[in-house]
Formats: structure tokens, C-alpha cells, sequence
């Protein structure tokens, strides 16, 4: 694989930990009497401190894939291991942004981000540093008192953002974190997102809907089918970061992979791996 | 009551512009919740001004009706008493004493009924809604029980505990139950799995998971019942005081009435209307302070 290790991006805090491994994953749900094969042998072997995004047709299984890494659900065959270690249950080592924001209501911002840190034994004001810092690592110094009733949805996610990340978890997963919101606030956490994955060095594994954010954030890109869900392609994303949006490489590979998503992949041949873009 | 951006800082009012979180950081000078008092004052309008009027604007139409009505003499003045008989009536009950000591044996028990039947009823609706086992036991019985209305017991309870102070505790803490138990069900099987996924996924103790998630998501809906429950045991304390008791508001109406004294009748009337809409609003109060977040 001829893809430059993060290392050697330049800006990159590099990790030796937070190596994902997914090894023949199935999954089915049973639902009125019938088993629906959700995913069907999938495998993927992240980096420690890459960023890969998935994309894919809805009901493709990709939540599914995710809550599976997250750890809040056990029933599946095949393995998944951090670092060599079997997950089993939830971890704060594993760090999970659902798409909607999930904070609760009554809640002020900093208690919300500071229920992520209840299960720590560290002292109260160690917990409130760590708190405040994160508050003002995602731009939200000022909104500590805040209820999420009175943030708006790009400032609720960013919340959920640093909820999830005041742990410092070695993988965060992501599941659609700006689906829900307009295309200039999603252009704005993008650019937000990829600072924090650069200052922080943690292993990202992004799901989206948006092939352009797919390709400007992820190392790699993952595109999947459904029925059952299963990865067709995999892009790499040759290309340094922070990434200029208007690479004609990255367009190059947003044409393939929206042809990829657009047609019905050939079962015989399910894993194709794109050309990889030349650096600029 | 107003809506909730009268009370916001300009910062927090909701919108989506991008403008605002360009930076890293606010600007220092920015209004933000932190150094402004959450609830500026309120302007009053000159509009808030009527509301008192406007609220007891019905009562007072009440009272005029009722006064045209006993002055034109539609009707005999031995069924319906004139306000001004009312309000002598209720100088002489309050000068025998015999308004507060009725008032305080009704107030006792409902105190003693309500206690014991909405513990009961949050300690039930908890067990159902938490184990399956006692779901299976009793939640058909729960739900055909509370079907049946309290008043309907009456007759079978006078025959197995008389109509001593044990029958009277009973049939309120009856009334007082199914609403609590019911919210407390309701609410606890209403709690979103997605409460319990956020816990487990930071891996939240069980004691944070009940105070700060649990309780919080719960404590609103139970209050409703409970509130619920508390008028519901008052309606029928009266009314089971009017039926069958010695002392007591209801009892004193119905002294009132063997004796045609109806203006009596009536300050029995106005009491329980007064009493049962104070203990209710009190709940309100409770309420809304549960839920104070919302209108922060
Ligand atoms: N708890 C469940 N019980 C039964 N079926 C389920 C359950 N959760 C998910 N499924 C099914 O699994 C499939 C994959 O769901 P999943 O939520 O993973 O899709 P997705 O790829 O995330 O879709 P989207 O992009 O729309 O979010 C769907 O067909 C869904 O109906
Ligand atoms: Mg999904």
C-alpha cells in the first residue's frame, strides 16, 4: 500500500495507538420472523491516527457498523479488535458522535460534557479543567451555562463533539456528525474537525452522506453497498492536510465514487481499489 | 406565560449563522451566558397589567349573576342563598371555629391518605415498569383497577371497615394511587433508549445514570401525576365526607343541608373549590420548577 503514513503529514501528532481491526464481520437483525442480514463479512484495517470515511446507500448498515466498534451492541460474528485487544462493551477509549447530538436537555453544556468524564477517577478540578478545555477546543467558550435549547444545531454538535472527545479516546467514530445541518456550518466543522484530528492525533472513523466531505477529510474512503452491507471500494486520499477543497484531485475522485454509488456494483468483483490521485 | 426569547441573552437565541462561531474563541467583550444574568429583567408592558384583572374577570361575573339572581328572586331563598347570606354565614363558621376544626379534620386526612397512597403508587408504578415479573403479576390488575371509579367502593368498603377514619385514609389513598402510579410507569418506560446508550457509552455509575439522567427525565411526569392524584384524593375526601363522616368540610355541607341552613352549604362549596385550586397551583409551582431548564 503506497499511502503515506501520518508521520509524515506534515502537522500530524502521531499516535502509536488506536489500530482498529475489523475481521469478518456479520451481523443480522431479526425482524417479524425473518433474519435481515445486515452486514456480511466485512473487514477493514484502520491505522492508528487515520482518518477513514465511510460512505454508502442508506440502510447500507453503516450505524450498524459503528455502534458494533462503539461497543453497545455484542451480537454480531467475526472480530473486532483496538489495538489487538478484542472490544468487549463500551470503552471511553472508544469514543462515539451519534447524528443526532443526544445531549440531555437539562443539562448545561459543561455538565453534559462533564457526564462523560463521571466514570474518571480524577479530582474535581482536573475534571473541570479538562471540561472547560474542551469547551473552548470546539469554539464554544461563553455557552458554558448554556442549556442545548439554547444552542444552535451546529453548536449542539459541536458539543456532542467535545463530549466525545474529553477523553481523549484512541478512536473516535463518527456517525453522520453534520448531516443534520446546512451546507456552510458543515463547511465550518469540517475545517473545525480536521484541526482537532490534527492537534489530537486520535484515529477518526467518519461515517457521511457527502462524498466531498468523505474525500476532503478522510485519508481513505470507504464506500459500501447494501444488502448485505459490504465494502465495494476503498479510495486512498493521497493528498496532505489541512486539504484545498477545490483539488482537482479530489474532484477526479468524487466523479468515480459517485458513478461507484449511482451504479450496481458487480457482485464478482467486490473489492476494486481506485487509482490513487497523484500528489498535486 | 412568555415565550422563552423574552428571558435570552442576544447570543442565545437560536439561529444558524455561521458568522457567529468563525473563531476559535468569542470575543471577550461578547455578551454570553457567563457574565450576564440568565433572566434579564422582564419588560413589562402595560398589556401584563390586565391579566389579574382579566383572571378573576369570570368569578366576578359569577358573582353578579348569582347576585341578579337572588335579588330578582327567581328562585325561593331556601334553595339559593344570596352572596350576602353566604359571607354572614361564613362570619358566623369562622367565629364558632367550626369552619377550622372541620377544615383541619379534612386537611389531616387527606394529608394522611395522600401520603400513603402516592408513596404507594410511586413504589408500585417504579416495580412495574422495572421488572418484568411484577408487570406480569399485576399489570392487567393495575390496569382494570384503575378503571374503576374510587366512589364505586365506597359501599363495599363502608361493609368491611365501617366508616371509621381507616375508611376514610383508605378511599383517598385509593384515589391517590393510580394517577402517581400510572405517571411513574408511564414515564419510567417512556425514558428513550438513547438516555441509556450516552450512559453506557461513557460508562456513567449507576448512581450518576439514576441522579443525573433518570431522575431528571422522570421527576416531571411523576410530578403531573401526583399533582393529578393530590386533586383527585380531594374531590373524593369531600365527597365520601358528604356521604358518610362526623366531622369534616363535607360533613359540615351536609349538617348544612339537613338543617336548610344552604348559605352554609354554600362557604362548604367555596372552600373545597378555594382549597382544591390552591393545591394545585402549589403543584403547578413544583412543576414548573422541576422544568426550570426549559425556561431558563
Ligand atoms: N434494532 C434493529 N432491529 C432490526 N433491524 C434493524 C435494527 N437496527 C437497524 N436495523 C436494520 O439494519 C439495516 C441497517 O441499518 P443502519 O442504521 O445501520 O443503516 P445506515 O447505513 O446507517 O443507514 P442510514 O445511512 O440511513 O443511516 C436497516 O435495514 C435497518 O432496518
Ligand atoms: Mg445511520
Amino acid at each position: 500500500m503506497d499511502y503515506v503514513p501520518h508521520s509524515q503529514i506534515p502537522g500530524h501528532k502521531s499516535r502509536q495507538t488506536g489500530a482498529v481491526s475489523l475481521k469478518g464481520i456479520k451481523k443480522q437483525f431479526n425482524f417479524k420472523d425473518r433474519e435481515l442480514k445486515v452486514l456480511s463479512e466485512f473487514s477493514l484495517d484502520v491505522q492508528p491516527g487515520e482518518f477513514v470515511s465511510i460512505v454508502g446507500p442508506s440502510g447500507c448498515g453503516k450505524s450498524t457498523l459503528l455502534r458494533l466498534i462503539a461497543g453497545l451492541d455484542d451480537t454480531y460474528d467475526g472480530t473486532i479488535t483496538l489495538d489487538g485487544q478484542r472490544v468487549a462493551g463500551t470503552s471511553l477509549e472508544r469514543g462515539l458522535v451519534f447524528q443526532d447530538h443526544r445531549l440531555f436537555p437539562w443539562m448545561t453544556l459543561e455538565d453534559n460534557i462533564g457526564l462523560a468524564l463521571t466514570n474518571r477517577n480524577i479530582p474535581k478540578d482536573a475534571k473541570a479543567k479538562l471540561v472547560a478545555d474542551h469547551i473552548a477546543l470546539v469554539g464554544l467558550k461563553g455557552f458554558e451555562k448554556a442549556f442545548p435549547h439554547q444552542l444552535s444545531g451546529g453548536m449542539a454538535q459541536r458539543a456532542a463533539i467535545a463530549r466525545s472527545l474529553v477523553n481523549e479516546p484512541k478512536v473516535l467514530l463518527l456517525d453522520e456528525p453534520f448531516g443534520a445541518l446546512d451546507a456552510l456550518t458543515r463547511v465550518h466543522l469540517q475545517t473545525e474537525l480536521q484541526r482537532i484530528w490534527l492537534a489530537q492525533g486520535s484515529t477518526m472513523i467518519m461515517i457521511t452522506h457527502d462524498v466531498e466531505e468523505a474525500l476532503y477529510l478522510g485519508d481513505r474512503v470507504v464506500v459500501m453497498q447494501a444488502n448485505p452491507g459490504r465494502i465495494t471500494h476503498t479510495v486512498d486520499v493521497n493528498l496532505p492536510h489541512p486539504r484545498d477543497r477545490a483539488s482537482p484531485v479530489l474532484h477526479k475522485l468524487k466523479d468515480e465514487i459517485l458513478a461507484e454509488l449511482t451504479h450496481v456494483p458487480e457482485p464478482s468483483n467486490p473489492v476494486v481499489r481506485l487509482i490513487k490521485g497523484d500528489d498535486q | 406565560m412568555k415565550p422563552d426569547h423574552l428571558n435570552l441573552p442576544p447570543r442565545l437565541r437560536g439561529g444558524r449563522t455561521a458568522k457567529r462561531w468563525e473563531g476559535q474563541t468569542l470575543p471577550a467583550s461578547a455578551p454570553s451566558v457567563a457574565d450576564k444574568p440568565r433572566h434579564l429583567p422582564r419588560k413589562q408592558g402595560r398589556r401584563i397589567s390586565w391579566k389579574p384583572i382579566l383572571s378573576i374577570g369570570s368569578p366576578l361575573l359569577l358573582l353578579i349573576v348569582w347576585q341578579a339572581v337572588t335579588a330578582f328572586k327567581l328562585f325561593p331563598p331556601e334553595v339559593l342563598v344570596s352572596p350576602t347570606a353566604v359571607i354572614a354565614a361564613f362570619g358566623e363558621v369562622i367565629t364558632t371555629g367550626e369552619l377550622q376544626r372541620h377544615l383541619s379534620e379534612s386537611l389531616t386526612r387527606l394529608a394522611g391518605g395522600f401520603t400513603i397512597g402516592a408513596s404507594l403508587g410511586l413504589l408500585f408504578g417504579l416495580a412495574l415498569a422495572l421488572s418484568k415479573t411484577v408487570e406480569r403479576l399485576f399489570g392487567p390488575t393495575f390496569q382494570a383497577l384503575r378503571q374503576v371509579p374510587v366512589l364505586a367502593f365506597i359501599p363495599m368498603l363502608i361493609l368491611l371497615l365501617g366508616i371509621d377514619e381507616v375508611f376514610k385514609i383508605v378511599i383517598i389513598a385509593k384515589a391517590a394511587f393510580f394517577p402517581v402510579a400510572l405517571a411513574a410507569y408511564d414515564s419510567v418506560k417512556g425514558v428513550p433508549k438513547s438516555y441509556f446508550e450516552v450512559s453506557s457509552l461513557y460508562r456513567a455509575p449507576w448512581w450518576v445514570l439514576i441522579s443525573k439522567i433518570l431522575i431528571p427525565a422522570t421527576v416531571p411526569n411523576i410530578l403531573a401525576g401526583v399533582r393529578l392524584s393530590l386533586t383527585r384524593a380531594w374531590l373524593v375526601l369531600v365527597a365520601a365526607e358528604l356521604i358518610v363522616a362526623d366531622s369534616g368540610l363535607g360533613q359540615m355541607m351536609e349538617m348544612g343541608r339537613q338543617m336548610f341552613r344552604l348559605d352554609i352549604v354554600m362557604v362548604g362549596v367555596i372552600v373545597a373549590g378555594v382549597i382544591g385550586f390552591a393545591l394545585d397551583r402549589l403543584f403547578q409551582l413544583l412543576q414548573a420548577h422541576a422544568l426550570r431548564w426549559k425556561t431558563a
